[in-house]
């Protein structure tokens, strides 16, 4: 116990505090400048002095430790004197252009000067100047008003881990740059702009548009971009985002945000935005009426209802959607179409792994915290970068590595090139070989635990028939990091799953989870990939996880849904698309997903698609697959609508309305609407109560509201109940992987700066990350002698692009990677799959590419 | 007085190894590696030795600290960026005589249990370096440094590493942020570098001149050495006079020796015969005394009696031809420069005063510049990060204390009368 005085008034703390931070416990406020709560103390600024008795100086509280006894003043002459003399000097060089400078209103130093600072200058000379730069697209850089607190500096490297910025020069030459020089090369994370106090750092997206003191009104809600469901502050004006805030120490995300989150929101005011209904006349997609194309919908669903039974019906759901969006859409297509033949892009990776793990590691096996990364000891990374997929979720593991954790990497993560302790990158292909091989070898060490009957005895089974020993760089390493490890994660991306024996990789890792006693993290892309398996967007599980064909639950959801539900379990996504292809399914309704684009072999989805009788597609764009649609209905999208997501970690978090549009309808009031019509009523006023529906039937939500929701604590499973029974045997291996034999292989770069096809209408998104390239290592540029910037064509059996060339020093191997984000140039128009017969997921193959030179 | 540091540099090979060698050098090494660090630490604690680099810390005291830390490996870092205008102490020792250093280290390191010295070099002292560097590797290959010193399975291993030319590298916190590959500025105390220090290691820093007297205290004793010197600073000291003296140049005088006599026995009296107007006593960061204050002895104790500090003993003489508001204004120059950024009175603050004294120094002073100085240092003196601004405050405060009519004809007449 330390118990100190501070002006006077006795202060007891229960844990070591600076006198800063128990002065402000206590409700004592002391001025500061280059001190952050996010930020290690830096003592530059000097406003925190205070007069501590016996001591000859006065000392910064910022980074004075409080002690017992100590006797503090922080208002006194000799206090008041010096902090005016420190804004004076503040003041020598800042340039008072306050009216035009857009901090103007939430400035700190306009806020001390006011409060602390002298009235008249004494300073007669010339105040430094240096230029503004607008070099860059995203920051302007004015540094005459930089005050050197090195916040943003401290926040890049400390915090971000990015270290793009420095404070160059010395002395009152000193000044923050990108080492990149005038334009940034970094992440865009934009959190220096959150921690610069004066206008020295500003975003281009709003600068000079509107004042702090001019926005109508703040909404705290959370990101659309990915599945972390970052916290943040939308700012509106006239019923348009102007800008989004974070706010410090706010949600999981405590006040960082990543450049989707941050610069990604314009999309929303995008002029290409869906407004009215079209609907196919004459072969051409016209504008509509919501009555008429609500109204060709109903009759179409009906139509091939009666006529092919419900079995010809699908429906694709979206993890943009919410809970409610998607919970609607479920109930509709079971209870009004007819069918279980639903399921969501999720299939692909998050929802195919996430019953994997949960079937074999038990419920709620996924249902680990952020947070909890950075106490791991050790995080083993797959099959993707964390850093670029779930930004949030890769600083965690940043500040883990920092803090001493091992951070072992299997494949290519360039976001933890600097923090990783180890990295294997195994032969294209033969990722499920290292896994086995390593599961193998812990079980030599370790044994079985005996608590999973199923798993015990797949890995028995797969030890027995295990080859000579494996013999890999590094792999020796990996295992002994493993097996030391008393506290270990697992973080696990998707591209190692969506392989032909992707399987194989998901036992190997379910068992190491096992053996390690490790907790398990699945990178999502979408913001509610895990809220379309809980609402029951799958074709095998109602609501809540209830498995479809245990009768009891069946008959419950039947008892209060008043109807019922379609005995057999529904066909998977791709089951769907090749259902559609091979005339099984006559009418697919689409809600927030773009399969066209968003999923392997282009042509293939695309006349699949085109060889229904009848497409609905929802969305808030003309999507690709929107424009071969016979109905597009036009959607409302984030922040103009309030609805619930469910995130990577099952944290169940409230979506906000803050603007009012008039653009289109609510996901779910759409599809209640042509519920209604075609006969099943479904009546809800609101998104509210559509929750409090899903309360009343999910196990998982169970009388949860919006009110509790808001808090952002609810976490997932809520009340703890068995959802399903356990399974007996581990699943067979089907598959060995294909033996490959090019010389380079394509994957999916999955960006940092974009996501899916949302990010395209984001301008500043657009402005950062411009062009598709063809990100290829170091070694096969050398081989193929390209230099940055060259133009290529690459070829893969089904397919050609063009495009430049990108050398990545954090490749290590012969792949070569391309985005699915650009209109007209998505990998997949580009690569073929294979169905896994366990997961559903799609095996990506004709991945071996030939690269030309132009 | 016997010479300790700066013996044999009369030779113009004293820099070699074996001319070291012949007149005694290593002895104390191997007399060392014979003792227990505890014995060797208790004769520095008897010597009464301080720090050399201008705080005057008892180096005892300092090594206790580090030696009670429980964290390995242990740094030594020796302070050879001497960049204070007027100093030039370290430089015979460091160009003519590097083994005495080496040895110092090598001792040190075996008492403090480091494996591990750097030798912190001015980014300006190119010649040191090839010296040291040559020393060095001599050292090496006579079995005084290494992984198995003189077969005593002791290890110790020394490199040089050169600063890029920045003042505040000085001081020990940013020296150590410099040695890591960081920009040069000081670190918040707590934690003091001997608990974390160089790569958050427990880290010795101690001035060039202080490690050189280790040899002689092992040879001769913590008891013999004190007896140089005053009863609170005791040893030899070395002194660099420069400035309108007959004989510039470097002294190893007993600690305590009186300025006067520095300036008039020892470095020849004023030139061309002129008279004494002020003396800077321990490097351009120490206020100035003026003519009648140089009664005093010149050691850490009595020097702040006398209204200034012994700094590092780089005494900068200047005679009555010398304008005071010049040497001020030339002074600030330097402190802006030098001043790291990190923190604001030491950033703006030297800039102001530069700015003011320039004005003044050009005939373009104001009424009311006078107090206005005197109010900006005061606004400075101590609250800076770390003591360069302090330093820069007390150059003006001190001369303002002394020679404020200078100032203020300056401020009325637009000029002075003085030639330099």
């Amino acid at each position: 116990m330390i118990t100190l005085t501070i002006n006077d008034k006795e202060i007891t703390l229960d844990k070591p505090l600076t006198v800063l931070e128990a002065a402000r416990q206590a409700g004592i406020k002391i001025p500061t400048l280059c001190y952050h709560e996010a930020l290690k103390p830096y003592g530059g600024c000097r406003l925190c002095v205070v007069e501590v008795e016996r001591m000859p100086r006065l000392q910064t509280a910022c980074t004075l430790m409080a002690a017992d006894g100590m006797v503090v003043k922080t208002e006194s002459d000799t206090v008041s004197k010096v902090r005016r003399g420190i804004l004076e000097f503040l003041l020598i060089n800042h340039p008072l252009d306050c009216p035009y400078c857009d901090k103007a209103g939430e400035c700190e130093l306009q806020d001390l000067v006011n409060k602390y600072g002298p009235t008249v200058g004494r300073y007669i000379e010339e105040k430094r100047r240096v230029p503004e730069s607008h070099k860059d697209e995203i920051f302007t850089r004015n540094m005459s008003r930089c005050v050197v607190c090195t916040r943003c500096v401290r926040m890049c490297g400390d915090v971000q881990g990015a270290s793009a910025i420095s404070i160059m020069g010395r002395g009152n030459r000193s000044r923050m740059e990108p080492f990149s020089a005038e334009s940034f090369n970094c992440e865009y994370c934009g959190n220096c702009l959150t921690v610069c106090p004066v206008g020295a750092i500003l975003s281009r997206l709003y600068i000079h548009s509107f004042r702090p003191w001019q926005v109508d009104k703040e909404v705290e809600t959370i990101c659309s971009y990915c599945g972390v469901g970052c916290s943040l502050v939308a700012q509106v004006r006239d019923d348009a985002i102007k800008r989004v805030i974070p706010r410090m120490g706010f949600g999981l995300n405590k006040g960082l945000l990543c450049s989707r989150g941050r610069f990604g929101y314009e999309y929303i005011n995008s002029g290409e935005r869906l407004k009215t209904p079209l609907v196919r006349k004459d072969g051409k997609l016209v504008e509509s009426t919501w009555s008429e194309a609500l109204g060709i919908v109903a009759d179409k669903l009906m139509k091939v209802k009666n006529s092919h039974g419900g079995s010809a019906l699908a429906g694709i759901a979206s993890p943009r959607c919410s809970n409610e969006d998607n919970y609607v859409f479920q109930k509709f297509m079971r209870m009004a179409c007819g069918t279980n033949n639903i399921d969501s892009i999720s299939r692909t990776g998050f929802a195919a792994a996430q019953k994997y793990f949960e079937d074999l590691l038990g419920q709620g096996t996924t249902a680990n915290i952020i947070e909890g990364l950075k106490n791991s000891e050790t995080i083993f990374i797959l099959g993707g970068d964390p850093t670029a997929i779930n930004p949030i979720l890769g600083l965690a593991i940043r500040e883990a590595a920092r803090r001493g954790a091992k951070i072992a990497v299997l494949g290519n993560a360039k976001g933890l090139e600097r923090f990783k302790t180890l990295q294997l990158v195994p032969s294209v292909f033969k990722e499920a070989d290292v896994l086995e091989a390593l599961l193998n070898e812990i079980y030599n060490v370790k044994g079985l635990r005996g608590e999973n009957p199923a798993l015990d005895k797949g890995i028995r089974a797969l030890y027995e028939k295990a080859a000579a020993a494996f013999d890999m760089q590094g792999f020796d390493n990996l295992k002994k990091i493993l097996l030391d490890s008393a506290s270990t994660a697992v973080v696990l991306g998707m591209d190692l799953l969506q392989r032909t024996d992707g399987h194989r990789s998901l036992f190997a890792i379910a068992g190491l989870i096992y053996l390690l006693e490790a907790r398990l993290y699945l990178l999502s892309e979408k913001p509610n990939e895990q809220g379309v398996v809980d609402t029951g967007c799958v074709p095998d599980m109602l609501p809540g996880g209830r498995p479809l064909g245990i009768h009891d639950f069946k008959r419950k959801f039947e008892a209060a849904w008043n109807g019922v539900i379609p005995e057999n379990e529904g066909l998977t996504l791709l089951e769907i698309i090749e259902g559609a292809k091979n005339k099984k399914i006559k009418a697919l309704y689409i809600m927030g997903e773009n399969p066209v684009f968003n999923l392997p072999n282009e042509s293939f989805v695309s006349e699949a698609l085109k060889s229904l009788d009848f497409l609905v597609v929802q969305d808030i764009f003309l999507t690709e697959t929107a424009e071969i649609a016979d109905v597009v209905l036009p959607a409302l999208g984030w922040t103009e609508k309030t609805g619930t997501y469910t995130n990577l970690e099952r944290r169940i978090q409230l979506q906000k309305k803050a603007v009012e549009t008039s653009n289109g309808m609510e996901d779910w009031k759409i599809i209640a609407e042509i519920s209604n019509k075609m006969g099943y009523r479904m009546n809800f006023a609101d998104s509210k109560e559509v929750m409090d529906e899903i309360a009343k039937v999910s196990p998982l939500y169970r009388d949860l509201t919006y009110q509790e929701i808001s808090k952002g604590n609810c976490l997932w499973p809520y009340n703890g109940e068995p959802l399903r029974g356990e399974i007996s045997e581990a699943p067979a291996v089907f598959k060995t992987a294909n033996e490959y034999k090019g010389d380079f292989y394509l994957a999916v770069e999955k960006p940092l700066f974009h996501s899916g096809t949302l990010s395209r209408r984001s301008p500043a998104l657009m402005k950062i990350y411009s062009e598709p390239a063809l990100k290829v290592s170091v070694k096969t540029a050398e081989k193929l002698g390209l230099n940055e910037g060259d133009r290529v064509q690459f070829f893969t059996q089904i397919g050609s692009k063009e495009a430049i060339v990108s050398i990545d020093e954090s490749i290590k191997d012969n792949r070569v990677y391309y985005s699915n984000n650009f209109k007209g140039n998505g990998i997949f128009s580009l690569l073929t799959f294979n169905i896994d017969k366990l997961t559903k997921m799609p095996g990506l193959e004709g991945c071996e590419v030939k690269i030309k030179k132009l | 007085m016997e010479k300790i540091l700066l013996k044999n540099i009369d030779n113009p090979n004293s820099a070699d190894i074996n001319e070291y060698i012949k007149v005694g050098g290593y002895g104390s090494l191997s007399k060392a590696l014979n003792m227990q660090p505890k014995e060797i630490l208790e004769e520095v604690k008897k010597s009464g030795l301080r720090g050399r680099g201008g705080a005057g810390f008892p180096t005892g005291m300092k090594w206790s600290f580090a030696i009670a830390d429980p964290n390995f490996p242990k740094y030594l870092l020796c302070n050879a960026d001497e960049g204070e205008p007027g100093t030039f102490k370290d430089r015979p020792i460091l160009e003519k005589n590097p083994h005495l250093l080496i040895e110092g280290m090598a001792i040190s390191g075996y008492v403090l249990g480091s494996e591990f010295g750097y030798v912190y070099l001015r980014g300006e002292y190119p010649y040191a370096k090839d010296v040291l560097n040559k020393a060095i590797k001599q050292a090496h290959e006579k079995n005084y440094l290494g992984d198995n010193i003189l077969g005593k399975g002791i290890r110790f291993h020394l490199a040089v590493y050169q600063g890029a030319g920045a003042y505040i590298c000085g001081e020990e916190t940013a020296l150590i942020e410099s040695i890591e590959g960081r920009k040069g500025q000081p670190r918040n105390k707590p934690p003091f570098p001997v608990n974390a220090g160089a790569w958050g290691l427990p880290t010795i820093v101690n001035n060039v001149e202080t490690l050189s007297n280790l040899p002689y205290i092992v040879e001769a004793g913590g008891e013999a050495y004190s007896k140089t010197g005053n009863k609170d600073c005791s040893g030899p000291k070395l002194f660099c006079v420069s400035g309108c003296v007959n004989k510039p140049g470097v002294f190893e005088l007993p600690m305590g020796t009186s300025l006067r006599d520095i300036i008039y026995k020892h470095a020849g009296g004023i030139k061309d015969g002129k008279k004494l107007k002020a003396v800077i006593p321990g490097g351009i960061s120490t206020p100035v005394l003026p003519a009648d204050s140089i009664d005093c002895a010149m050691d850490f104790v009595s020097m702040p009696k006398a209204g200034s500090m012994l700094g590092s003993g780089a005494v900068i003489v200047m005679d009555e031809s010398v304008c005071m508001v010049r040497v001020t204004h030339r002074a600030l120059k330097f402190f802006e420069h030098e001043s790291c950024g990190k923190c604001v009175p030491c950033r703006e603050g030297t800039e102001w005063l530069r700015k003011i004294l320039e004005r003044i120094e050009n005939g373009k002073g104001r009424e009311g510049d006078v107090e206005l100085l005197s109010d900006v240092a005061g606004n400075i003196s101590g609250k800076t990060f770390c003591p360069l601004g302090d330093g820069a405050a007390g150059v003006v405060m001190g001369m303002l204390k002394h020679f404020r009519n200078e100032f203020e004809e300056h401020v009325k007449n637009g000029n002075c009368k003085f030639q330099i």
